[in-house]
């Protein structure tokens, strides 16, 4: 049965990057567009781990990711940050609002599978 | 024969002792006394007369050719109406003593030139007191007539050597308690000014105080007004600004004036048209009314009148050549007021001025601040703001290409493949282009911050290697690292020390085309040492200066092709010195480059640049 990732991400785009990358390496993707959705999302199906853009609209990445967290049954659930790493500092908030990892954007798509598969593994 | 021997010894001796007694007791009243010489002198008349067995006696005190009575003792009852200032008969005693500044020893006054002229002052002596023998002693200072001591006898009996001796000798006493009563006095009232010079000073240094330590205008005059008040002995004051605009006088902080009055005074509008301001700001100096009965009246004036107020002082306020407002002090009791008050309140005014002028600056600087905090935070936003924008577009074409090179949709044929390459590294290009415009707009802002934390030079080393590595291969370039065995753990920010590593490397790589790139990285002394060397073209003296200012380049058509915007060697300085190190080259041209820079290990905060 393959992994199901959650991937939440506000730009078309990248939605679509992510969609053909993950979903060529054979990973289940739930899609969602913003923090509402995502929590939507998690609510209706655990996925194995979560990729989280941090510039979302409305909620932030942050508090999305801290809402999730504050379900206990999320304990195993790797979250990756996925942030513009714009201000010093970025990196310890993503930390302390519950997330795993990170990775900045641009990235390489190489690079995020790779990523991936470590937590995933 | 022996008795009589015995008896006079003894009454010699009795004599002595009284004398004794009574110069102790005079002595001890002297240097008891507070000042007052009254006692001191009755005393002394009183040992006189009962000594030298007189009738009564008096002391006078001399100055300008006349005589006053300073002192008396039972003097009789006749006598008491006589003129207590007088001009002294040349032939009196009191005459003779002030020319010759001798004793005067009369027999009997009756057979005096004085009395036989009819000097007034022996007539009343010889006719209503019966006065007949008298004996006038100088009291000398400095060989100055400054008073006499008489005694007066009712009957012809010349007094004693011993008596007049005795007299004399009272007669000093009386000049060093007369002294000491001046000198005393004179302490006093230097004691006095001494206490209201520290008054003084106090309330300026409250003042002083005031001005320096609250930063709140209301408090400061409030403070110099009260102050103002108490110290010139006045029961009311106020401290006026001047409105430009509505070119009225107000009143900033009042003492002692009451709410009515306040009110009154405020609804008059008083400007410097008002006589006594205008007088003031024209002359530049304090203008006071000694009493508002005897002035011409005006509204305002007329208002402080009613309120029960006689004298006025008004102080201008200046501020270089521009008035600004006006300290005044009123009083209820009229009378001018003495030159030390208005020194003290000029200086006062000053202090006004000082703590207006002060409370405008800092209101100006907090406004100032508040404005700059706001425009920094618009540039914080802004930057984050364009540092998504720009990195979002950018992510999307670098994220395609890469997965198209990947065969994701389907197996990309070779000719699209090196196009593909190419826009890939464009886009890589671009990247860095934006990255380095967003640091150093966020160095020019002051806003870039090292995330300091535990780092491992080694770690830095092989990242920057590994991103490299295909780059030099691709020059055949060889590329080496020599990093130093058990480096310490580094303390500070690793992510920008790669990216100053990287672009070091990066242009090493760029501008040799052929021979090796050396890294060596080493820790001594609690530094670390990092060094890049390569087999380039060498940078001429000249150009090295420039390389590391934004936006140059060393001047070479040759660099010109390889292209950069010239920011990366300006960052990296940047980065270098916030972490309190610096940043070098050796080199020359032929003769390759080393690029190298120095930090301490452990950097616990980011050094602020000037």
């Amino acid at each position: 049965m393959s992994k199901c990732i959650l991937v939440v991400e506000d730009q078309e785009d990248n939605r679509q990057i992510l969609r053909d990358l993950l979903g060529n390496a054979g990973y289940e993707l739930v899609e969602a567009a913003d923090g509402e959705q995502a929590l939507a999302a998690y609510a209706k199906q655990r996925p194995d781990l979560i990729l989280m853009d941090i510039q979302l609209p409305v909620m932030d990445g942050y508090e999305t990711t801290r809402r999730i967290r504050a379900d206990p049954e999320s304990k195993g659930i790797p979250i990756i940050a996925v942030t513009s790493y714009a201000l010093a500092g970025d990196e310890a908030k993503a930390m302390a609002a519950g997330c795993d990892g990170y990775i900045t954007k641009p990235y390489s798509p190489r690079a995020l599978l790779a990523k991936v598969r470590e937590y995933l593994s | 024969t022996a008795t009589g021997l015995t008896k006079k010894l003894a009454t010699k001796a009795r004599e002595s002792l009284e004398q004794q007694t009574a110069t102790s007791e005079v002595l001890q009243v002297i240097s008891s006394s507070s000042g007052d010489l009254q006692p001191i002198f009755e005393t002394m008349l009183a040992n006189a007369r009962r000594l030298c067995e007189a009738k009564f006696g008096t002391l006078h005190l001399y100055d300008g050719g006349e005589f006053h009575s300073a002192a008396s003792h039972n003097t009789p009852p006749a006598l008491a109406d006589l003129r207590h200032r007088f001009r002294p008969h040349p032939e009196s005693g009191p005459g003779y003593v002030a020319k010759t500044k001798r004793v005067a020893h009369y027999d009997d006054i009756r057979t005096g030139r004085a009395y036989l002229e009819g000097s007034p002052v022996a007539v009343a002596l010889a006719d209503l007191a019966g006065v007949r023998t008298t004996l006038s002693v100088p009291m000398l200072k400095d060989n100055e007539l400054i008073g006499v001591i008489s005694i007066y006898r009712q009957e012809v009996r010349p007094f004693t050597d011993k008596q007049i001796e005795l007299v004399r000798n009272f007669a000093k006493q009386a000049v060093i308690a007369i002294e000491n009563a001046r000198l005393l006095n004179e302490l006093r009232a230097r004691t006095t000014d001494l206490a209201r010079s520290v008054e003084e000073l106090r309330a300026l240094g409250d003042v002083s105080q005031a001005v320096n330590s609250t930063l709140d205008l209301a408090t400061v005059l409030s403070t110099i007004v009260s102050r103002a008040v108490e110290l010139s002995g006045t029961e009311a004051g106020a401290i006026y600004e001047l409105n430009e605009q509505l070119k009225e006088l107000q009143l900033r902080s009042t003492y002692g004036m009451s709410e009515e009055l306040i009110l009154a005074l405020s609804n008059q509008h008083v400007g410097l048209s008002e006589p006594i301001f205008d007088r003031a700001v024209a002359r530049r100096e304090p203008e006071q009314i000694a009493d508002l009965a005897a002035s011409p009246s005006t509204p305002a004036q007329d208002i402080i009148a009613c309120a029960g107020f006689r004298a006025l002082l008004v102080v201008p306020l200046f501020a270089r050549d521009r008035v600004i407002g006006a300290l005044v002090v009123r009083r209820k009791v009229p009378g001018t007021f003495p030159e030390n008050i208005v020194d003290l309140l000029k200086t006062f005014a000053a202090q006004s001025v000082l703590a207006i002028q002060n409370a405008h600056l800092f209101t100006e600087i907090d406004e100032k601040s508040r404005q700059l905090e706001i425009a920094s935070q618009h540039r914080s936003q802004f930057l984050a703001n364009m540092s998504h924008e720009l990195r979002t577009p950018l992510n999307a074409i670098l994220g395609y290409t890469e997965l198209i090179l990947d065969n994701i949709y389907g197996e990309t044929p070779e000719k699209m493949r090196e196009v593909l390459e190419r826009l890939h590294s464009n886009g890589k290009h671009l990247l860095g282009l934006i990255n380095d415009v967003l640091d150093l707009s966020k160095i020019e802002a002051g806003q870039l911050t090292l995330d300091l934390a535990d780092y491992s030079l080694k770690d830095v080393v092989d990242a920057v290697v590994s991103a490299v590595e295909s780059l030099a291969a691709g020059k055949k370039l060889s590329l080496t690292r020599v990093v130093g065995l058990n480096l310490p753990v580094g303390h500070g920010d690793g992510r920008r020390l790669a990216q100053v590593l990287l672009n070091l490397v990066g242009n090493a790589i760029k501008f040799t085309d052929k021979g090796e790139v050396a890294i060596k990285a080493t820790a001594e002394n609690g530094s670390f040492t990092v060094a890049v060397r390569d087999t380039g073209p060498g940078i001429s003296p000249s150009d090295q200066g420039k390389i590391f200012e934004e936006f140059q380049q060393a001047d070479n058509s040759a660099t010109k092709r390889k292209g950069g915007t010239g920011l990366g060697l300006s960052i990296a300085r940047c980065i270098i010195a916030m972490h309190g190190g610096r940043i070098w080259v050796e080199s020359d041209v032929g003769k390759g480059s080393t690029f190298a820079f120095t930090i301490p290990v452990k950097v616990e905060q980011q050094v602020v640049e000037p």
